[in-house]
């Protein structure tokens, strides 16, 4: 079963996607911040991650960044895909710049999210 | 020695008992406060599964019947979401009673009822209220007038459009940001009404209406827009709007007449703005006249006028070429702008 990590400091938006996702027959863990998002993918080793822009302590850039840089190659590979209210285009070039594979830009549709953590996870190389 | 050591004992075990009271006083507030998180994340997972089951399957009657906890999550979720998941929460609110409850609150006595209720009245885009969230344009708070404002731009129905350009001139007006921001949300539906505005509506309203046709890029608007910068009965607001407006639409068709303002006007903030819209515009013709601005006595617009002939690139280099070959005033300024376009750190045509 393929395992996604939601990391998202709004609580109620967290454990809505971790829902609509559980629903599809994932597995899910969320986190509220970077700094433990971060510290729970190097724990868990999701196969993807659903990751917030602005978070307190470490922000969802940067923890993207630390994730590319992974000295595990299989960690760094992991597709993150950004739900943020961030939707402008320097915001998109600094996130896929950073490392996103993908954006959800909020205000969102489940729908949309869900058919593109589901597009990402195939996209993954066995 | 053992006169001294009985009251050193007793100081000792009061400081214990303190330290085990202060010990157990941390510990008891650590387990409220881990149990009343517990108990909200388990009401929170119940809640949200109602709310799984609306996103999926549109409202029905369990999501009606839940206690009034769902409201909260609905209301946190709404503005997060679009598309079917906002209209099914939408749906939601208004079978659960919320936006009824918040339409009365629009006549509460307490400011903060007021403004809340206009919030949620135009989360929840219901055009119902337009007319009162319109009156509340004029509330006695400066707070209340503002989330109307922001409510009416959510409601997003064009018709808002007058009582917010309206509420820029009242006896207690709204700040110009905020009308400008709820007209944005209004879409461009409101086009034309704006272009109205730019002939007939107060000034406030026009400098408005200015700035969001500029923001829409707007063509329609350039021959109004045009006649506000050239009207010199116009306040000077009014024209440095239409000039940014002008620049913004970048119409080849303004050049000549912001040319003519930015040698003829003698009001340097709009003579500015006329210069950085002939650079925006990127129209060579205009580079003859923001030559001549180089020598302006007025610092801004010189600068200005600068900036804009390395904006239109090799056209404006050569212009500025030729101008510091004829020498005298101009052709220092001229070579003194060639000179600095050679100094990294700025680009000749980018």
């Amino acid at each position: 079963m393929p395992h996604v990590l939601v990391v998202d400091d709004d609580p109620v938006v967290a454990d809505l996607v971790a829902f609509r996702l559980q629903r599809l027959g994932l597995q899910v863990t969320v986190e509220t911040d970077g700094e433990t998002g971060l510290a729970a993918a190097r724990r868990l080793r999701p196969d993807l991650v659903v990751l917030d822009w602005l978070m307190p302590r470490m922000d969802g850039l940067e923890a993207c960044r630390a994730l590319r840089a992974d000295p595990d190659p299989t960690l760094a590979r992991t597709p993150v895909l950004m739900l943020t209210a961030k939707s402008q285009e320097p915001d998109l070039e600094r996130g896929f710049a950073a490392g996103a594979t993908d954006f959800v830009t909020k205000p969102f549709s489940t729908r949309e999210l869900v058919s593109r953590v589901t597009a990402a996870l195939h996209a993954v190389p066995a | 020695m053992s006169s001294l050591a009985a009251p050193a004992a007793v100081a000792t075990a009061v400081l214990g008992v303190l330290v085990v009271v202060l010990l157990v006083a941390v510990a008891a507030v650590h387990t409220t406060r881990a149990r009343r998180l517990a108990a909200a994340q388990g009401s929170r997972a119940g809640l949200m599964a109602l709310v799984h089951d609306l996103l999926d399957d549109g409202d029905d009657e369990a999501v009606v019947a839940a206690p009034r906890d769902l409201d909260e999550v609905l209301l946190h979720l709404l503005p997060q979401l679009r598309g079917a998941d906002r209209e099914a929460i939408q749906t939601a609110l208004t079978r659960r009673g919320v936006v009824a409850r918040a339409a009365a609150d629009l006549d509460a006595r307490a400011a903060w009822r007021r403004g809340r209720a206009a919030t949620l009245l135009g989360s929840t885009a219901g055009r119902d209220h337009l007319a009162r969230l319109t009156a509340l344009l004029a509330d006695r708070s400066l707070e209340v007038r503002c989330a109307a404002a922001r409510a009416l731009g959510r409601v997003g129905d064009p018709a808002a459009v007058h009582g917010l350009l309206a509420s820029l001139t009242t006896a207690r007006p709204l700040p110009a940001g905020v009308v400008g921001m709820a007209v944005l949300d209004l879409g461009t539906a409101v086009l034309p009404a704006l272009r109205a505005t730019l002939v007939t509506g107060s000034p406030a309203a026009r400098a408005l209406s200015a700035d969001v046709v500029g923001v829409h890029g707007d063509l329609a608007a350039t021959s109004a827009l045009v006649d506000l910068l050239t009207d010199a009965r116009q306040p000077e607001d009014v024209r440095r709007a239409a000039a940014t407006a002008l620049a913004r639409i970048g119409d080849p068709a303004a050049t000549d007449p912001l040319a003519r303002v930015l040698l003829d006007a003698a009001l340097p903030p709009l003579q500015r703005a006329a210069a950085e819209a002939l650079g925006r515009i990127g129209d060579p013709a205009g580079a003859p006249a923001l030559l001549a601005g180089l020598t302006c006595p007025a610092r801004e617009v010189a600068a200005a006028c600068d900036d804009a002939l390395v904006a239109l690139g090799p056209e404006g280099a050569a212009v500025l070429a030729d101008a510091a070959g004829r020498g005298g005033p101009l052709g220092t300024a001229a070579a003194a702008t060639l000179d600095a376009t050679s100094q990294p750190g700025r680009l000749v045509g980018v």
